[in-house]
């Protein structure tokens, strides 16, 4: 390779992104990772709204995560409000985000990622040679958009859930029905894993901080504590103390930084190295079949750690859905009184933080919105550094090719607020 | 326009799906969805929801095949980017959506062309016999703001083609 590297859009990734790669003599000289995102027009939107419409417009603002803008929005507002939710939201919410998880991570598993590790340039050509494979991941993906709908109202952006609770309890049966497909999934997701440790990755390891939402009971997902590979423990109020957020010319986006002034890791594979433990014992058992153990430090096998979380997803649904026996109100009665609330949950890509502040009217003042890839930026920038010098040897196409499957590993969600359609008219 | 009976749908009539799409906080982007509420208010009370389904998709990515399946006719109404002028119209047939998967041409993971042709592909039976985009450009995407003046005057024209699709009516262009 002997030129720049322009990626002007991003492919397979959420969103809008370009890269570029400069050289000079033939040594990489500059790296630009170019952002367009969405969540920070979202805070100002957000100035002046009634507290009560906060989940369903921050929902939109991604049509892949929508329950982790709505599950951190909450719990923040839940916090600002100062109204305690029941076991039963708590329960419900959690079967709402393992929909999330088991849609999300199906979708980056086999359409987004798998086809850079099989060799393949897209899910479409992937789907020509191996059809069956990519119809057991839209059939994985349409369990987790039905668990969405039954409980959110909608398979694409869930309109139930509320501050303080959900409006009303989805129906017994409506759950309880899912649970046949969900067994098939959760067998699905053993298979996928066992099919994503024969897949070869390339050979790239980074010293890497890890973060991720930690419990003592059970593996992190819809609220805890904020836990570092360091050690560190952070409560959700003490966030931006402890993440700092920084302008970086070129992107639209803000790049994270410790408050040590590190960049740092967030996403399934943090998840895995820091929670291992607390794993449902199947995920377990499925992780040490295929000779997965904290600390993976490859970027790539973050493939492998979202099979992992499929597993324990899609288990853990299973229970949650036998379980849900729905009595008394499905939402706390709120008074409105001005308050500061922060909210922590774990998108499939990482840690969303968000924080409020309501008025006496219930108005929204101040919205900070803090998502997993803007916190990935900074890390995702360094290890294109670390990557690139072994990667700009090679031809021009397949340097490309690589930078773009490290940034794909991440499975960025760069922006899913717009989604036009080029189009190609033909007359004559 | 021709003849409804001579359109196979009406001898044969099976579920009609409607599909608005859009990111309903974003300007312009919302026309979809707006022209598809617009032919609910309109026309909506005319047919039986038994053959003809709404659905408002926002950003369905990859689920727009689950709202095809079962369908024999779709109609599918988004905001569109070309050159034209903001509010014009375009009647598109599926082959005339680019499938932008090519190298790194793609801004997104999953468009509605990209998707479609995935469903072609993969599950031909499950996907409708016909199908066919109205398309209405956009002029800005502002977040939070309300469409622009010219693209709502075209919202009325987007579901009278809707409404003559419906019908089984042959649509211009």
């Amino acid at each position: 390779m002997n030129q720049d590297i322009q990626i002007p859009a991003l492919a397979r990734v959420e969103g809008e992104g370009a890269l570029t790669v400069r050289l000079k003599d033939g040594v990489v000289n500059e790296i630009i990772l170019n952002i367009y995102e969405p969540p920070r027009f979202f805070e100002g939107f957000l100035h002046g709204r009634y507290f009560q419409d906060v989940p369903d417009i921050t929902a939109r603002i991604c049509g892949i995560c929508p329950v982790a803008y709505q599950m951190s929005s909450v719990q923040a507002l839940e916090a600002a409000l100062q109204v305690t939710i029941t076991p039963e939201v708590r329960q419900l919410r959690q079967l709402l985000y393992c929909a999330e998880y088991i849609e999300s991570h199906a979708l980056h598993i086999y359409l987004l990622q798998a086809p850079d590790l099989v060799g393949y340039e897209s899910a479409i050509s992937l789907a020509a040679d191996a059809p069956d494979l990519v119809k057991k991941a839209l059939r994985l993906k349409k369990i987790g958009n039905d668990l969405l709908k039954s409980i959110g109202g909608r398979s694409v952006h869930p309109v139930n859930t509320c501050v303080g609770g959900f409006y009303r309890w989805p129906s017994v049966d409506a759950i309880h029905t899912l649970v046949p497909e969900l067994e098939w999934a959760k067998q699905v997701s053993i298979d996928t894993a066992r099919w994503a440790a024969t897949l070869s990755y390339p050979d790239f390891e980074q010293d890497y901080e890890f973060v991720a939402l930690n419990r003592i009971d059970e593996y992190a997902i819809y609220d805890g504590y904020i836990a570092s590979s360091t050690g560190k423990r952070v409560d959700p109020v003490d966030f931006e103390k402890n993440f700092l957020e920084t302008h970086v010319e070129h992107s639209n986006a803000l790049h994270s930084h410790t408050a040590e002034n590190h960049t740092y890791f967030v996403g399934p594979l943090a998840r895995f190295n820091l929670n291992y433990k607390k794993l449902r014992p199947i995920a377990r058992d499925t992780a040490k079949e295929i000779g997965l153990k904290p600390t993976v430090r490859n970027p790539y096998k973050g493939l492998l750690a979202r099979a992992i979380e499929l597993v324990h997803a899609t288990d853990l649904a299973i229970e949650l859905a036998n379980d849900y026996h729905p009595q008394g109100p499905s939402n706390k009665e709120i008074k409105v009184r001005p308050g500061e609330g922060w909210g922590v949950s774990e998108a499939p890509r990482g840690l969303l933080y968000h924080r409020y502040v309501v008025d006496e009217q219930g108005l929204v003042r101040f919205a900070r919105i803090t998502p997993p890839t803007a916190q990935n930026f900074a890390q995702m920038e360094a290890d294109l550094w670390a990557l690139a010098p072994s990667v700009v040897k090679l031809p021009q196409e397949e340097a490309s090719l690589s930078f773009e499957h490290l940034l794909r590993s991440y499975d960025p969600c760069i922006s899913c607020a717009t989604h036009f359609l080029k189009l190609k008219i033909e007359r004559e | 326009m021709t003849n409804p009976n001579d359109d196979a749908r009406a001898t044969n009539p099976g579920i009609i799906t409607i599909i608005g799409i859009g990111q309903s906080l974003r300007g312009d982007d919302a026309a979809g969805l707006e022209s598809v509420r617009l032919w609910q208010e309109t026309y909506q009370s005319k047919h039986s929801s038994s053959t003809v389904k709404v659905e408002l998709a926002e950003l369905p990515g990859i689920s727009l095949l689950n709202l095809l399946e079962g369908s024999q006719a779709a109609i599918l109404v988004d905001a569109v980017h070309s050159s034209a002028r903001p509010g014009t119209i375009h009647i598109l047939a599926e082959n005339q959506l680019e499938a932008f998967t090519q190298g790194s041409g793609s801004a997104h993971g999953w468009g509605v062309a990209e998707t479609l042709s995935l469903g072609r592909q993969l599950k031909p039976s499950a996907m409708p016999d016909q199908l066919v985009l109205i398309g209405i450009e956009a002029g800005q995407l502002q977040l939070g703001n309300d469409l622009s003046p010219e693209v709502r005057a075209a919202l009325p024209e987007a579901a009278k083609l809707v409404e003559l699709y419906v019908l089984g009516e042959k649509l211009p262009g």
